[in-house]
């Protein structure tokens, strides 16, 4: 039987990701994942297409799925409001549906 | 005129060395807008090796030497960074259509150093046999740590005055550590630490040593790459900037060998030394710096400070200044 759940993707440049995942796990969400990437945007820094020789400076996509609605509201505002004002990065969530919430939250 | 001759010599014998034929090579292979990359992990690699090998030597040569030779240039590099800091401060901050910001953490870039850099110094100066004293790239911390921490302080400072936010605290010691835990600064360290406490002649011997110049050149193509690729971002800034990235290495390079000097006369300080230190002052971090100054001044247009140091800083360093500075004290001091 699925369950609803909430996914929050977070995609930022590196140099923030020890902040993030700090933020991400003071919410209380159990778990997340990294990726790595490239991209453009406003600022035009992270090629995925050419080696960066600085590693900070690529993209990271942190997915984190959590079962409390809030708790993804949450993460997205605090990030957006610790980090966005200087740093690149975009945060939304969308609606997942899971099959063992007991990983992804520990309200009932 | 000796002076003019000599540096036109060096020059144009310059112009012909693999070191800064590759790193032209690279700039030109990629306005070409060729596909061909250097993976990331492999200029990591390199970068590790070059400051593993200069850090091994340096510990084994640390722990023959009397540690009180170290002290004045110690000092003096720790000096040259801050002033190199300074001077941004208060001249490239008042031109006009500059950020603040932008512009203190181009100088703290400036302050900084290049590994790269100062790898190729290292090759030339063998190659014409200066002598100098294998302990002198031990000074790269004590030039790059103060430089980037008083950087970040000023620009903090600049931005409470001017914005009257509350007062954010600078975390020095984390600024500090987390500089000592780059991977440049991380190898150099590890390797003096292996060279003054063990004996690793033989490995160096047998596999930085000979590793050391073809890896660099490998190095300075993937600079020459990049150099190429950021200048698009600098024409996003103002030109000053280009201007500070060509009058800089200069100016910087020419106080620290004044001051190098000084050391020369009451410390015994090689004349090769000097240049050297020369060089590392000259030069403008392009890997460990901006990551620092990014999140330490999160404010700063990258495009402002990685553009004017890799595009121009480093190439202005590598090919105009070592030549520069070696036609120089060959003069002063008539080696």
């Amino acid at each position: 039987m699925m369950h609803q759940a909430s996914r929050v993707t977070i995609t930022a440049e590196k140099l923030i990701q020890d902040g993030l995942t700090e933020i991400i796990e003071a919410e209380g969400a159990l778990g997340y994942s990294v990726f790595e990437g490239g991209g453009k945007g406003q600022h035009g820094l992270h090629g995925l297409l050419r080696s960066p020789i600085v590693d900070e400076f690529a993209i990271i996509k942190i997915e984190v799925v959590v079962t409390d609605r809030a708790v993804a509201e949450a993460i997205a505002e605090k990030v957006t409001k610790a980090f966005f004002a200087d740093h690149s990065g975009i945060v939304y969530i969308d609606n997942v549906e899971i099959l063992r919430p007991t990983k992804f939250g520990n309200s009932p | 005129m000796d002076l003019i001759i000599n540096f036109t010599q060096t020059l144009l014998s310059q112009l012909q060395s693999p070191t800064l034929a590759f790193l032209i090579g690279g700039m030109a292979i990629s306005a070409f807008g060729s596909k061909l990359e250097i993976p990331d992990a492999i200029y990591r690699f390199i970068v590790f090796m070059l400051l593993m090998k200069i850090g091994l030597k340096a510990g084994i040569e640390i722990r023959q030497a009397e540690l009180s030779a170290l002290v004045l240039p110690a000092i003096i590099a720790a000096t040259v960074g801050c002033l190199i800091v300074i001077i941004g401060r208060f001249t490239l901050v008042y031109l006009p259509n500059i950020r603040a910001s932008d512009a203190i953490a181009t100088a703290g870039v400036f302050g900084a150093v290049s590994a790269s850099t100062m790898a190729a110094a290292m090759i030339v100066l063998e190659e014409q046999g200066i002598f100098y004293e294998a302990w002198v790239p031990a000074l790269y911390p004590f030039m790059d740590i103060p430089a980037l921490i008083l950087a970040i302080v000023l620009a903090g400072i600049h931005k409470q005055r001017s914005e009257a936010t509350h007062h954010q605290k600078i975390e020095v010691r984390r600024i500090i550590t987390d500089s000592l835990k780059g991977s440049a600064v991380s190898a150099l360290l590890l390797g003096m630490a292996i060279g003054l406490l063990s004996t690793p002649d033989r490995v160096v011997a047998s596999f930085y040593e000979p590793l050391f110049r073809g890896l660099l050149s490998v190095l300075m193509l993937i600079m020459g790459m990049e150099a190429y690729t950021r200048l698009a971002e600098l024409r996003k800034v103002a030109q000053w900037y280009a201007v500070y990235a060509i009058v800089g290495p200069i100016l910087h390079g020419s106080i620290a060998f004044g001051l190098g000097t000084l050391a020369h006369v009451y410390a015994g300080f090689s004349p090769g030394g000097v240049i050297l230190l020369a060089v590392i002052a000259a030069s403008s971090s392009d890997i460990s710096g901006p990551p620092t100054l990014r999140a330490g001044i999160p404010s700063a247009n990258p495009a402002a400070f990685i553009g004017s140091s890799t595009s121009i800083g480093t190439p202005m360093a590598i090919a105009v200044c070592i030549p520069l500075f070696i036609a120089v004290a060959e003069v002063v001091f008539d080696i």
